[in-house]
């Protein structure tokens, strides 16, 4: 026996084949039920369609200005349909093994958490890039071509963007086993939060300027959002200088899953002394 | 006796007037008792719409460069599809409720039914001697009264935050509409449990409809923005005749389902038909899955 861990041996073969064993569990879920796949691209398609002929009808004629704000949204959305499938992958899923009664048990067994936890998204993102990409020509198409530069760099932000939103998910995992049923409204919540003050579907300029100084500028997702997408357009960020926005992306993508996890692992413990992981 | 116990399924029990009033009321007391706990919820309900609507209004401003100029663009762009208005805050408000009250009554039936499944408990309440109209008389009535309170606090919220006057309109007559459009969206939402038995994909499918709602009955723009075909479709949706007629009573717009007998013609017409057309078709989605699988897998 070995700290509490039963007969298994933890280390990083564990850690790696808990991970296969869960993501495979996931893609095997997700080939369950085939409708939720095809759904998932519609319902991406459809959004973006909603909002560029919801602005199509604000349009100037002749102004032009419709290909620069679909490249704002449209390279907004890609980090909005990241945020979103964290939040609901990571931090939701634990809500579902909570009502299906099979949350305490899967604790019960010695196989790594982080590495359950990682393995909820890594099947959903690849495929969310996939997404992405159908997306991005859709709008592409709509609008009559996007502006595409600096991909390389586009990418590196994004990485780093991802991991941050990933220390994010942790967090809402945490709070997902303290407030129960509320997660879901929760999860809602979180997701227009970000999309207003976050500014992912607009540029920030259309923020009122208090909430952009008092709210917008105290979000690290703000400057993921902002740099991936002036990226992609070339052209300056608006909340702050280049360098600026990079080190703080950076410092998001590292810190956010340790705080998150940590914070995870806090609860974790905390619903176990209490008696209340399985509650719900 | 033997006879008389297994007769109609209903065991030992004898549902009455009084057993469905009972069953009613239990269910949506359950029910408001269960959402009571999460008071978060309520809250989150009522600030949805409001950010729905902030979404094209705060996009709308960027695009015409200011507020003056995305009016004049908005009442340009909805004159040329024959519902010309500069209120274009009031008009994504209004959408963005109805649309919020629309989506709180597919989610609810959609996660009811999904939920008991997953619970293992549905399978339990077609057990029970309980008639299934009555159980679901008493999860709507509960959506219902959820849908309400969403609708008012969140109108309430939105016209004092984009400065708006809900009333300058013919408020009562707008009320008039949405209570009459209710009965509609309760056979649509059968519809929509039948679909979540059949599929289970609850979340997927939940998730996909709300954007095709939204889509379907132009809660940012009037579907006459749509080609010819995919207007036709989105008009002959109920919610999309509910949305127009509130809009075209608050914001005094020409309805382009005609005039306002046309509308209340029409509407009568959905609340009639749609709930009994939704009914059937859960009662025979329900009977193939009774004899199929039986309605407890997920």
């Amino acid at each position: 026996m070995h700290r509490g861990f039963g007969l298994s041996r933890p280390g990083a073969r564990q850690y790696l084949a808990t991970f296969y064993a869960m993501s495979k569990k996931v893609v095997v879920e997700y080939s369950r039920y085939p409708v939720a796949f095809v759904a998932i691209f519609v319902q991406i398609f459809l959004i973006i369609l909603l909002f560029i002929m919801a602005a199509k009808a604000f349009e100037t004629p002749g102004a032009g200005t419709l290909t620069y704000f679909a490249g704002m949204m449209a390279y907004g959305f890609v980090t909005n349909i990241i945020l979103s499938f964290t939040l609901w992958e990571v931090g939701y899923s634990i809500r579902e093994e909570q009502v299906r009664g099979t949350l305490e048990s899967l604790y019960l067994s010695p196989t790594n958490k982080f590495s359950n936890l990682l393995s909820r998204i890594f099947a959903v993102l690849t495929w969310t890039t996939l997404i992405s990409i159908g997306g991005l020509a859709l709008v592409s198409g709509v609008v009559g071509g996007l502006p595409v530069n600096n991909v390389g760099m586009a990418l590196f932000v994004l990485f780093f963007t991802t991991t941050g939103f990933l220390g994010i998910g942790f967090v809402f995992a945490g709070i997902t086993i303290k407030i129960k049923e509320t997660a879901q409204t929760l999860v809602n919540g979180l997701q227009f939060f970000f999309m207003i003050f976050s500014a992912q579907f607009f540029p920030f300029a259309v923020l009122p300027e208090p909430i952009r100084i008092y709210i917008s500028r105290w979000l690290p997702v703000s400057y993921a959002v902002d740099l991936f997408r002036t990226t992609l357009l070339n052209i300056p960020p608006e909340l702050a200088p280049v360098s600026i926005e990079l080190v703080i992306v950076v410092a998001f993508g590292i810190l956010s899953p340790i705080v998150g996890y940590w914070y995870y692992n806090w609860v974790d413990h905390k619903a176990r002394a209490e008696g209340t992981l399985g509650e719900y | 006796m033997a006879a008389e116990t297994v007769s109609r399924g209903f065991g030992l029990g004898r549902p009455g007037w009084r057993a469905s009033l009972d069953i009613v009321r239990t269910v949506f007391i359950a029910r408001l008792r269960i959402i009571l706990r999460y008071k978060f919820a309520i809250l989150g309900e009522t600030l949805l719409p409001v950010v729905f609507a902030a979404l094209p209004i705060l996009l709308g401003t960027a695009i015409a460069g200011n507020e003056q100029a995305a009016a004049d663009n908005f009442f340009a762009s909805t004159s040329a599809a024959g519902q010309g208005t500069t209120e274009f805050r009031l008009y994504m408000l209004l959408g963005a409720n109805t649309f919020m009250v629309v989506s709180l009554m597919l989610w609810l039936i959609g996660y009811w039914v999904r939920r008991e499944q997953e619970t293992g408990t549905l399978e339990a309440l077609y057990l029970t001697p309980a008639k299934r109209i009555d159980v679901l008389a008493g999860v709507t009535s509960y959506t219902l009264v959820r849908a309400l309170i969403a609708f008012s606090t969140a109108m309430l919220l939105g016209s004092l935050l984009f400065g708006v006057n809900p009333l300058s309109g013919n408020f009562g007559v707008a009320m008039g509409y949405f209570l009459l459009g209710v009965p509609a969206l309760w056979g649509i939402s059968f519809f929509f449990g039948a679909l979540v038995m059949r599929m289970k994909e609850a979340n997927a499918v939940i998730q996909l409809l709300q954007w095709v709602v939204s889509f379907a009955m132009g809660i940012y723009f009037p579907v006459t923005f749509f080609g010819p075909v995919l207007k036709y479709v989105a008009m002959s949706f109920p919610p999309t005749l509910m949305n127009d007629a509130m809009r075209s009573s608050l914001l005094a717009i020409e309805s382009f389902y005609g005039p306002w007998y046309q509308v209340l013609a029409l509407m009568l017409l959905a609340a009639v038909t749609v709930p009994l057309l939704g009914y059937e078709f859960f009662l025979r989605t329900e009977r193939r899955i009774k004899r199929d699988q039986g309605v407890g897998q997920f």
